[in-house]
């Protein structure tokens, strides 16, 4: 047994080892090495320390490599005696592919879901939490952890990969875009993996979570290897550059949601009283700019009316996700959070909606919504006016948006004040249950006047009618089939616009009625730094001293 | 730190899971290189408050300060300052000792030789310099209390809250870790320490609080406590002869209470001074009691405790 008399770390006086290191190419090096890793993520360092050790990461290196080298030469049986005259690279590169998919598409995904959910089993979420780092830091040291892993399996099946190359019949391109994008969708995954970790705390929910996305995963990596495999075989256009366009594009939105993901993660397990609201917010706006950006591209570009009708459906459906989201967040505001809430007139009136909250969330979503029926409204306009090649534009598009948005604000109200009223009785819920009430409420609305009216009519398939104005699904696609705007000669019948025009009234009503209750909300002020705060703050970061420039050579003050 | 200001400070704190009040109105402070120690029954409310005031929860009402900074407000300053030890010890799988305390020294911040000084002297404090190789998973409850006080401790904070800190430690340990605490309150660290183990806490601690059903019932030194309660002392006599005579005489008297006869010597409570036990040793002598032993032990920390308590729970 020790003693307990050892000095404490602000008492003793040793020696640094920095100071004891020997002069060298090799120490300084490991000197420099070592500096550099005190930059890098502390749980990537300890993740990385614990990975490399563990039974998981070897079992599976292990197999990784056997498979690969099993391929290798039943690949090689199997196109005998062909490799040595016919191009094999193609046939070869699938069966390195599979090899890798398993790992990178499930292993490392789960792996990273276990390694967040496991701390807290463990009770060492808490140690973690308590620290210096940010719950952005967790996340995104188990995803540099997760990434680690993935370079290292790409790196074992490396030879191999470069040996597909040289078998021919397969270009560079091709076989970097496969790795490139499966390397992406596995980094996806690990997101996913990482934001199912913190939706539940219960055990018992967890493994149900732990279950689904088990499941989840096994899906993707199917569907994944289908296009993949669909991918290889056909010969990629790419000299076709609307190809490269559109991964672009891709790339874009993929990179937007894996921050949404990642920043979702963090504001599960972040502490309660801090904004987790603002930055998803504003990584929504980007996704909803980009989204305006790319529909308009493409709507420039092919004049096709039916891809602009599938982008504006399915900007909506983002954004009565990310509203039924929205409108479970709590509507306190923690001090801390209003010392960095806007003072100016104009500043209050275009950021607050910014402001954690479920009335300004409500807003938000409501409000992207509506700039995209805007925007749709105006490509119509300038088509009309022919300011581009192309046909004339379809208002029943414009008619569609308009609705949609009507739907979007009428549903997410109905739900958050749903929400409102549940709270009021003691029911929590978090976030989920405004989602799960957003969700029926809509499957009920479109389901419930469908069944009515088919009951009514004797079990006949019925006409569309004003019964069927709560019904989002149907009245869209008769607003689409009609193919104009309400009160135009052509489309529409009384039925529609007279649905039309009660869809939009309710929709305008719940939106108001929603206002008055983000009052709460909206009045919220910015409040002083406390003196204790600037005191340390200023202890921290002590002002620059600048000092007066020498007027003279002989000054030497 | 500003001067005079408590180190740890609790403000009409209030906590409710549900119907449970966890924390029923708290307010205590504990300054500069005191060792404050936090007494009561299980679910009292001693981990809740102790988890908001390192941050981990959030009151219903009422604030926590550390160093003057609010828990609720500014979490990451009171992070800076306050060293937590739960009443649990987190373990990672393939996870020495060494790589443990460099792994929370990073989390903290720390960086080259700094990082280096204060795990070795972090490991030499606690004596774990030799098992510096060996995983976590395979120590002792002893050794495990001691990484998990090392890592509470490594960023060298000026508050240190410990839950439970001797729990199913061995007594040499416990002597130990007792004597690391007050080499840390020595240091000019404020500690609130809990424990079950009253006569620990009595020896180590500087002022005691006592706590049932989420509410804080007593707080001062261990003596002013004694004092506040109704003076009690358990007097230990033995006389010559029968007992019989003499237990009559002293159930007639004012004071005496739970009067228990064991072979020759007879045991009870007397309600009363000092001054009134004189009394009542000068009357016993008068009565023509051949009194051999008359001894009076005041109350100990564990008496005041189930005095002050009522063993009640929500």
């Amino acid at each position: 047994m020790t003693t307990v008399d050892g000095q404490l770390p602000s008492q003793a006086q040793e020696p640094s080892a920095s100071e004891a290191s020997a002069p060298g190419l090799l120490a300084r090096l490991d000197s420099w090495l070592e500096r550099a890793v005190d930059h890098v993520n502390p749980i990537l360092v300890k993740e990385a320390r614990q990975a490399l050790k563990s039974r998981q990461f070897v079992v599976t290196y292990s197999l990784l490599l056997a498979f690969a080298w099993g391929w290798s030469l039943l690949g090689i049986a199997l196109l005998m005696p062909g490799v040595y005259y016919s191009s094999g690279g193609r046939f070869m590169l699938v069966g390195y592919f599979l090899v890798l998919a398993i790992p990178l598409l499930i292993v490392i995904p789960f792996s990273a879901f276990r390694s967040l959910a496991s701390e807290r089993e463990d009770g060492t979420f808490d140690l973690l939490s308590i620290t210096d780092l940010s719950s952005r830091q967790i996340v995104t040291g188990k995803m540099g952890s997760a990434v680690l892993q993935m370079l290292v399996y790409y790196s074992a099946l490396s030879p191999c990969i470069g040996f597909t190359y040289l078998l021919r019949g397969i270009d560079i391109i091709t076989v970097f875009l496969v790795l490139g994008w499966t390397l992406l969708a596995s980094v996806m995954m690990a997101t996913v993996g990482l934001l199912a970790a913190t939706i539940a705390r219960a055990k018992h929910w967890q493994v149900l979570v732990s279950v689904v996305l088990l499941l989840g995963l096994a899906f993707f990596a199917f569907i994944w290897t289908y296009f993949i495999l669909a991918f290889v075989a056909m010969t990629p256009p790419l000299d076709d550059i609307s190809f490269w366009i559109s991964v672009f594009a891709v790339i874009c939105f993929y990179a937007v949601f894996i921050g949404l993901g990642v920043f979702g993660a963090a504001g599960q397990i972040g502490f309660t009283s801090s904004n987790r609201s603002t930055r998803m917010r504003l990584l929504m706006l980007l996704h909803h700019f980009l989204w305006i950006g790319w529909m308009t591209y493409a709507w420039v570009v092919t004049m096709q009316e039916g891809a602009l009708w599938f982008l504006t459906f399915a900007g909506g459906i983002y954004w009565i996700v990310m509203g039924a989201l929205m409108i479970g967040e709590s509507g306190w505001i923690a001090p801390r959070v209003r010392r960095g809430l806007p003072v100016s007139y104009l500043g209050r009136m275009v950021l607050t909606w910014l402001n954690p909250g479920p009335g300004t969330g409500y807003v938000f979503a409501v409000l992207n919504a509506a700039t995209l029926a805007v925007v749709v409204i105006l490509l119509g306009i300038v088509a009309q006016y022919n300011a581009f090649r192309g046909a004339p534009f379809d208002s029943g598009l414009a008619a569609g948006a308009i609705l949609g948005v009507a739907y979007l604000a009428a549903y997410l109200g109905v739900a958050r004040l749903i929400t409102l009223a549940m709270r009021a009785l003691g029911v929590q819920g978090g976030m989920i249950l405004p989602f799960v009430t957003t969700c029926l409420l809509l499957v009920l609305g479109a389901l419930l006047p469908y069944f009515v009216q088919f009951w009514l009519e004797g079990f006949h398939e019925p006409p569309y009618s004003l019964l069927q104005a709560p019904n989002w699904a149907w009245t869209l696609n008769e607003v689409a089939d009609a193919g104009s705007l309400p009160g135009s000669t052509s489309g529409l019948g009384f039925s529609l616009q007279s649905g039309f025009v009660l869809v939009c009234v309710f929709a305008l009503v719940i939106f108001f009625v929603n206002l008055v209750f983000a009052y709460r909300e909206v009045e919220q002020v910015r409040v002083d730094v406390p003196d204790r705060v600037l005191e340390d703050e200023q202890q921290l970061h002590p002002p620059k001293v600048i000092e007066a420039p020498r007027t003279s050579p002989w000054d030497e003050g | 730190m500003t001067n005079g200001q408590p180190m740890i400070e609790l403000r009409r704190l209030y906590r409710f899971f549900g119907e449970t009040k966890a924390n029923n109105d708290v307010s205590f402070s504990v300054a500069r290189g005191e060792v404050f120690g936090f007494i009561g029954p299980n679910g009292a409310g001693k981990t809740t408050s102790m988890r908001i005031l390192a941050t981990l929860d959030l009151p219903t009402y009422g604030d926590a300060f550390v160093d003057g900074f609010s828990v609720i407000n500014d979490p990451d300053r009171v992070r800076r300052r306050l060293g937590f030890m739960p009443d649990y010890f987190g373990t990672y799988a393939n996870v020495n000792c060494a790589e443990y305390l460099d792994f929370f020294a990073r989390a903290y911040g720390l960086t080259g030789a700094d990082r280096r000084d204060a795990i070795s002297k972090t490991m030499r404090f606690t004596g774990l310099d030799s098992l510096a190789e060996k995983p976590t998973r395979g120590l002792s409850k002893g050794m495990r209390q001691r990484l998990c006080l090392g890592r509470s401790m490594i960023h060298d904070p000026a508050v240190l809250v410990l839950d439970e800190p001797a729990a199913g430690l061995d007594p040499r340990a416990r002597i130990e870790l007792r004597e690391m605490i007050r080499q840390l309150a020595a240091q000019g660290k404020a500690i609130l320490v809990s424990s079950h183990i009253l006569t620990e806490l009595a020896e180590m601690c500087d002022r005691v609080g006592i706590i049932e059903q989420g509410q804080l019932l007593v707080t001062g030194t261990v003596e002013e406590i004694q004092n506040q309660q109704t003076p009690r002392s358990e007097v230990h006599l033995r006389i010559l002869g029968p007992n019989e005579p003499c237990r009559v005489w002293l159930e007639r008297r004012a004071g005496v209470q739970n009067l228990v006869v064991e072979g020759s010597a007879m045991r009870f409570s007397h309600m009363g001074s000092e001054q009134a036990q004189v009394d009542l040793l000068r009357e016993l002598v008068a009565a023509g009691f051949s009194v051999v032993e008359f001894g009076a032990r005041s109350l100990s920390l564990e008496d005041v405790f189930m005095q002050v308590t009522r063993g009640a729970v929500q």
